[in-house]
């Protein structure tokens, strides 16, 4: 892959200046309506763990149950923020990378406001009480198609610019881009067509089970290892370390991410060989998530100090390394060993997280740390906020993890001695439980002062600066020239 | 660069193409025409067929599922139990269905035909509900496990489900809640179930998936027989 990196002609500079000049309001504009979801997320995030904890809150409140509060929560989580950021990214990297600037930028933010009307009613109508108890797909059959039109009116648009790139090798972030703009409409139609009031029972629930695994390894997981494959090398400076090695990872993900998703179910009514082939899947994608790990790794051996100055990459490996963490959970959970105790447990709550905030969720911001200060022309303000907000998030994060995890297992394994009255499996959880709570306040913590810094560079108030913020040092102060150098190519304005 | 795309785009429907039609779209469609299976003379089951059309969408339960659906129970309940191989679920008393009768057993894909959307649950932070209808047969219980779990059991983190419910004047109505003590509503008052109260109980005491299986279908299922679960 051969990255222009750090030899910008003045034409080249120009022309990225352009092309981020054509991108910047739609990019502004999901961005910053995602980080208000974000914020809405995690405050119900916070709720819903506090109902749980202590049911007799607000006990006259429908709306405030438990049942609706963490379903809402989910679909702000996925579709407001993470679907919103996630499509922000996808536009800036494919006019970056096929060096096209957006024609039709009006037509983007008209979908992103139809996004954004989808996503609203949709958590109205849940939290109002006209939810479905389909985790993901929780709304009413009739707003999917507000989300569908107004992701293929922006992923559309992805596809000109993809014809129009210059000659040479397909990169592959740009395979990532096409196959998630190609594969979500396919696995949301499916989705939403086949699961239903109507129709076949156990399979649709599984097809619920699918989506939500497929939205995580056919999405989440393509537009994250896009802009890692992108931002890994420029602040390295240097190409991927193995282009053959990222086109093995691609293929795999590709190939085994359908089959993922019914092992959530295992041992449910279906034919048997369902769960299990899904089962074998979650476990062989492991293979991808490794492929690109390892690719990542080589590529920066020798320059791992980076992640201590780059909020970019610091924010981007974190995020590829707990899709590591997610792919080997979710596929070792599927063995009867563990899912006869794990399946069903607090433990679900914790997967479902890691892999939209712990995984997605962290690259993304990683790829906002790097997009916005480019689209507005000034640098984030404070490299103590984004240290903050690295480390609550990871703390945040930890904590759900962790605590849902021995949480579940000491909520099941007492719910798997039989002889012993059910609600002590209740009980064993309550303590758990309050992680929860307070990892969201944590991720709450975190994201506070993200929004902060990306309101003001919404308006135009960023640093002046011709040099990136790093988290630990101003630039010019950087540990040794090689580094320097590194960083003036990764971050420097252009 | 024309055909770079659609190349690229015929791999990548290839490759998910596959999973969608094998794994997704024809179990689908084999499943949404599955007939109910007739029972033998032999069996001696008292219903024709397996699963009971009766009971398929059995009146009032049909609104009943969509509450429960509205109110996300699945959220926090399953209805699925897992073979013993897959979990010890059917060793808890009630939950694989009638053991007295030698009935209990793993939930089959059959046990939901005409649901449309099998509420197999997200989490089991309450017991597994596919029969529960065979467990809890008392109607003023589950209304009160609606209006306020924790008059049931004490430690229970279920969240009422009050606005099912109203507050009226205590004018000798027979159809209110027996609430006692701290639970009682205040002088005067009593609490009556609504429309969608009942309809909900209606489709809680409809779980009963432990429902006898014809000859023809059991050997699918011998491996996992209730026989081998401990005695209550
Ligand atoms: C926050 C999670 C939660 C939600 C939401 C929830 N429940 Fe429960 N449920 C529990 C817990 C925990 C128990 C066990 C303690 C108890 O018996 O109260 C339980 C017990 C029950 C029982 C008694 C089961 C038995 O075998 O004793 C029934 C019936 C029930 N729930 C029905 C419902 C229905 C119907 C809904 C939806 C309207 C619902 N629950 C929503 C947590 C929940």
């Amino acid at each position: 892959m051969s990255l222009d990196l750090n030899q910008a002609t003045p034409e080249d500079i120009r022309e990225r200046a352009a092309i981020d000049r054509s991108v910047r309001y739609p990019v502004l504009f999901f961005f910053t309506s995602a980080a208000a979801w974000l914020f809405v997320a995690t405050l119900l995030g916070f709720l819903s763990g506090l109902k749980l904890r202590v049911p007799t809150l607000w006990e006259d409140c429908p709306w405030l149950g438990y049942s609706r509060l963490f379903p809402v929560h989910m679909l702000a989580l996925v579709y407001g923020w993470a679907m919103q950021a996630g499509l922000g990214v996808m536009i800036w990297l494919m006019a970056r990378l096929t060096r096209n600037e957006l024609k039709n930028p009006v037509t983007v933010i008209v979908a992103g406001h139809l996004w954004n009307a989808g996503v609203a009613v949709a958590v109205i109508t849940v939290w109002a009480g006209l939810g479905r108890s389909m985790p993901w797909l929780d709304f009413p059959v009739w707003v999917a198609p507000l989300l569908f039109i107004g992701y293929l009116m922006v992923t559309l648009w992805l596809i000109p610019m993809f014809r129009a790139r210059r000659a040479g090798e397909v990169y592959v972030s740009e395979m990532y881009l096409i196959g998630a703009a190609l594969w979500f409409p396919w696995i949301f139609a499916t989705a939403n067509l086949l699961v239903g009031d109507e129709g076949a029972a156990t399979m649709s629930t599984g097809i619920n089970a699918w989506y939500m695994s497929n939205l995580i390894y056919f999405w989440f997981a393509p537009v994250a290892l896009a802009s890692a494959y992108y931002l890994v090398p420029k602040i390295a400076g240097r190409p991927i370390h193995s282009y053959p090695l990222a086109q093995v990872g691609f293929w795999a993900l590709a190939v085994l991410a359908g089959w993922t998703g019914f092992q959530r179910y295992v041992g449910g009514p279906f034919p048997a060989w369902i769960p299990a082939v899904s089962g074998a899947a979650s476990i062989f994608i492991i293979v991808a998530v490794v492929a690109a790990g390892a690719n990542f790794w080589f590529t920066l051996r020798g320059r791992q100090k980076l992640w201590e100055y780059s909020p970019t990459l610091r924010f981007t490996l974190f995020g590829v390394l707990m899709f590591l963490a997610y792919a080997v959970l979710s596929g070792v959970s599927s063995f009867f060993s563990l899912s006869q105790v794990l399946q069903f447990s607090h433990f679900v709550v914790g997967l479902d997280t890691l892999a939209v905030y712990g995984f997605f969720s962290m690259a993304a911001f990683g790829a906002i740390y790097y997009i916005v200060p480019r689209i507005t022309g000034c640098e984030w303000p404070s490299p103590t906020l984004i240290r903050g907000h690295f480390w609550f998030s990871t703390y945040g994060i930890g904590t759900v993890v962790l605590t849902m995890l021995v949480g579940g297992f000491a909520q099941a394994g007492q719910m798997n001695q039989w002889d012993q009255a059910f609600v002590r499996s209740v009980e064993v959880a309550n303590g758990w439980i309050v992680g929860r709570i307070v990892a969201w306040l944590l991720i709450a913590a975190a994201n506070l002062g993200f929004f902060y810094q990306l309101a003001l560079m919404f308006i135009g108030r960023g640093r002046r600066s011709a040099g990136p913020t790093l988290i630990h040092a101003e630039p010019g102060s950087v540990g040794s020239a090689e580094e320097a150098v590194a960083l003036a190519g990764a971050g420097g304005h252009h | 660069m024309r055909n770079d795309l659609w190349r690229l785009f015929s791999w990548l429907g290839v490759a998910f193409g596959f999973p969608w039609l094998f794994l997704v779209l024809l179990p689908y469609v084999k499943q949404s025409s599955a007939a109910p299976v007739p029972y033998a003379e032999s069996d001696e089951a008292g219903f024709v067929a397996y699963p009971d059309p009766n009971m398929v969408r059995a009146g009032a339960s049909d609104y009943g599922a969509e509450i429960y659906r509205r109110e996300g129970c699945a959220y926090c309940h399953t209805q699925m139990v897992r073979p013993t191989y897959a979990g010890p679920d059917m060793w808890r008393p009630g939950w694989g269905g009638r053991e007295e009768e030698g009935l209990a057993r793993e939930t089959r894909p059959e046990d939901y035909i005409g649901e449309g959307y099998a509420q197999l649950g997200y989490q089991r932070i309450g017991p597994d509900l596919a029969n529960v209808g065979t467990r809890l047969t008392d109607r003023e219980k589950l209304h009160i496990q609606l209006y306020n779990p924790r008059a049931n059991t004490h430690e229970s983190i279920m969240p009422g489900f009050r606005h099912l419910y109203r507050l009226v004047p205590a004018d000798g109505r027979d159809a209110a809640l027996k609430l006692e003590g701290k639970f009682a509503p205040e002088e005067g008052f009593v609490v009556v179930p609504t429309p969608e109260a009942e309809a909900l109980v209606d489709y809680l005491l409809s779980r009963r998936k432990d429902a006898k299986l014809p000859a023809s279908i059991r050997p699918a299922v011998a491996e996992a027989a209730p026989a081998e679960a401990p005695a209550q």
